[in-house]
């Protein structure tokens, strides 16, 4: 089964899902992740999504399962290129996947992350 | 009115994938804008899962809808699983799903203009999806739906990476499809090796069972052959005695010594019975009964057999009639084998009749040139299943008469074998309570199969005629050259039957006493010499004589001379060797 890559960038894992994923490669996908997060202790987690066009309730749940792991790891989650008629369709399905934060674009996203890691405070507002 | 755009089934998760692509390229090819698109994609992908995961996998159908001002899309999904339960309070959203967010219909809800749904338990599952095209949009001619389902079609056929996966998946499933059936074939590959090996392994058993059963039967042949002549002789003399006590040659007998003996003596010829046709058997199956052909005619035959069979006929009840065909031809083969076999077929019949009649009938086939014998009873008849049984050894057949009748058990093989040995067959029919019919059916003449030089003489046999007053050492002799291949033996008592003998089947060779009544040694010596053809005869001279030159002068034209003292079986068949040459 094809699987979707992970890259390591210094403390910071990045995705880009590039093609319409099935349900079972959704599922392969959080499982990898959470196991190269646990093996590299990375910090950060930043997954590309402005390749779909199309985020159902499956997969939105899949992001936020992910986002939620990650934070139990001590990792934070950013999506980043959400299209607008992605969002939109979302927030109509009733998915706003609160505990997702998001951004942009990739560059934003890995600013969130890199301020996080300089200890410049979070963007969940807490102080650490 | 629906017009059909596409359909395409929902069996695996990676059609749940292409279906809502389809969905997005065909809404795209509608006119909806890109926000719409990924609404109806999203929607069509929602409840497509449903149907591939809870209802076992459907199909998807694409409609455009023109009755509608604006036109729709119309997609129609469907499924064969259980059915979609707790409908009312999935519609009313108060459904947790422990797999998505319990959002699929009431999120295509919001998505499209139209859901409906139409389930029953155990049918399956139709989700009806409807949206309106945007009103700006020109119309679609129902006829330009055929170019939009080729296009869209092309689009997915068009991504290379999905079609390598999906070449690729076929490739490892037909691939592991052919390991299985590899394994199997080795399986079954494997199973009639071994079935093989089993045959083969049987295969051999039966070959060493075969042989086996060959060396008993021939061995049961040499046993019942020996025991049979060594039961005649002290049979002989107990009829013997039996017959000189009767006769009172040893003085007189009281009433009940003479009932005694008598009983000795009926036992006695009882016995000798069974030898007999025990011996006859056994000659039989060593190949060794002669037939003796001779000129005769049913007629003859019959008035002798009636004399034979009257005193066996014990019951009035019982009538035994002779019947013969007109025109019967005379025959000419072994009268007194004939006449065993029919004697056995009537003293059987008489012993299983209660009542009634025993017929003996003879007729004639004029094609095969065989003459028929029947023997046919009112008895008590046999049943089917023994009807081949009774022609094997020993075979009695239980009945109530049997207690009362004894027998061997040997006569109906023995007849059997008979009849083969005059190129005939017997046969039985029978049906239990109302009678038996036993057949005889003979060549007329009887043509030998290989003749030999002689009457008796089969073909390849070295004759040996032992000339002897002394039955005992006949019989010696006769054991140690019948015992080996190629030899046959006849015999005299003295020179002049020896003449005689050799006047009508000149043997091999001759074994000479010198001391026996009529004739002795040397004056049937002189005898041979004066007969021309007769003269080249080997001779070897045995005798109990001290061998001296005197004896030897007497014997002059023997080729041997032995002692009957030291006679071993070595000796006596290396001369029989050196006299008669190498075996023709």
């Amino acid at each position: 089964m094809d699987r979707i890559p992970i890259l390591k960038m210094g403390d910071a894992l990045l995705i880009t899902i590039q093609v319409d994923m099935h349900d079972r490669l959704a599922l392969a996908l959080e499982e990898d992740l959470t196991a190269k997060i646990a093996a590299t202790k990375a910090k950060g987690v930043l997954i590309d999504i402005s390749s779909l066009e199309i985020v159902d309730s499956f997969i939105g749940r899949m992001l936020d399962n992910i986002a939620a792991v990650s934070r139990m790891l001590d990792a934070d989650t950013v999506v980043v290129g959400m299209r607008p008629a992605v969002a939109i369709t979302l927030v109509e399905l009733g998915l706003s996947l609160t505990g997702v934060k998001t951004a942009l674009n990739v560059e934003r996203g890995m600013l969130m992350i890199q301020n996080r890691l300089r200890g410049l405070g979070d963007f969940s507002g807490r102080r650490s | 009115m629906r017009h059909p755009i596409l359909s395409t089934a929902l069996r695996s998760e990676m059609d749940v994938v292409y279906v809502r692509q389809r969905a997005r390229s065909i809404a795209e090819r509608l006119g909806f804008d890109q926000q719409d698109q990924t609404r109806i994609a999203t929607a069509v992908s929602e409840i497509a899962r449903n149907a591939y995961a809870y209802g076992g996998g459907g199909k998807a159908e694409f409609f455009l809808e023109t009755d509608a001002r604006p036109q729709e899309i119309a997609v129609r999904i469907s499924d064969t699983g259980p059915g979609i339960r707790q409908l009312e309070t999935i519609l009313e959203g108060r459904y947790k799903s422990r797999t998505g967010m319990g959002l699929g219909i009431i999120g295509a809800k919001r998505l499209m203009d139209q859901v409906s749904i139409e389930t029953a338990p155990g049918k399956g599952a139709v989700v009806d999806l409807r949206k309106a095209r945007p009103e700006r949009a020109a119309p679609i001619q129902p006829s330009a739906l055929s170019s939009i389902a080729a296009s869209v079609a092309r689009e997915s056929e068009s991504d290379p990476m999905g079609a390598l996966r999906e070449q690729n998946r076929e490739l490892l499933n037909s691939l592991s499809e052919l390991k299985e059936r590899n394994e199997e074939l080795n399986t079954l590959s494997r199973e009639l090796e071994d079935t093989n090996r089993g045959v083969v392994a049987l295969y051999s058993e039966l070959d060493e069972k075969a042989e086996q059963l060959r060396q008993a039967s021939e061995l049961k042949t040499r046993f019942l052959s020996n025991m049979s002549h060594e039961f005649r002789t002290p049979l002989n003399s107990i009829l013997a005695i039996s017959r000189m006590l009767l006769d009172r040659l040893d003085g007189d007998l009281s009433a009940e010594q003479e009932k005694q003996v008598g009983y000795i003596r009926q036992s006695a010829e009882h016995l000798t019975e069974l030898v007999n046709d025990l011996l006859d058997l056994a000659k039989v199956e060593a190949g060794k009964l002669d037939v003796k052909v001779t000129p005769f005619t049913v007629t003859e035959l019959f008035g002798g057999l009636r004399g034979a069979m009257k005193p066996l006929q014990t019951a009035d009840a019982v009538s035994l009639t002779f019947e013969e065909e007109a025109g019967l031809p005379a025959l000419r083969t072994d009268e007194g084998k004939v006449a065993q076999i029919l004697r056995n077929f009537i003293s059987n019949a008489l012993k299983f009749t209660e009542a009634g009649e025993v017929k003996v009938s003879a007729g004639w086939n004029r094609k095969s040139g065989e003459v028929v014998f029947a023997v046919s009873d009112t008895g008590i008849g046999i049943a089917p299943a023994d009807q081949e049984r009774i022609f094997d050894e020993f075979v009695q057949v239980e009945n109530r008469l049997q207690a009362r009748s004894k027998g061997t058990g040997l006569g109906l093989p023995l007849s059997r074998k008979l009849a083969e040995l005059l190129k005939g067959a017997v046969s039985v029919t029978s049906e239990p309570g109302k009678g038996s019919t036993f057949v005889l059916r003979i060549p007329a003449s009887y043509a030998p199969a290989a003749p030999g030089r002689g009457a008796t003489g089969a073909a390849g046999l070295r004759r040996v005629l032992v000339v002897d007053d002394d039955e005992a050492f006949r019989y010696v002799v006769r054991q140690i050259i019948s015992s080996e291949p190629g030899f046959e033996v006849a015999e005299a008592a003295n020179g002049a039957d020896a003449l005689e003998l050799i006047r009508s089947d000149p043997p091999d060779a001759i074994i000479l006493d010198m001391q026996m009544p009529v004739m002795d040694g040397p004056s049937f010596l002189r005898a041979l010499q004066g007969e021309a053809d007769m003269a080249s005869l080997p001779v070897i001279v045995s005798t109990s004589h001290v061998i001296d030159p005197d004896l030897r002068r007497k014997v002059g034209s023997a080729r041997a001379v032995l002692s009957k003292e030291t006679l071993s079986k070595e000796v006596l068949m290396s001369l029989l060797a050196g006299v008669t040459g190498p075996a023709a």
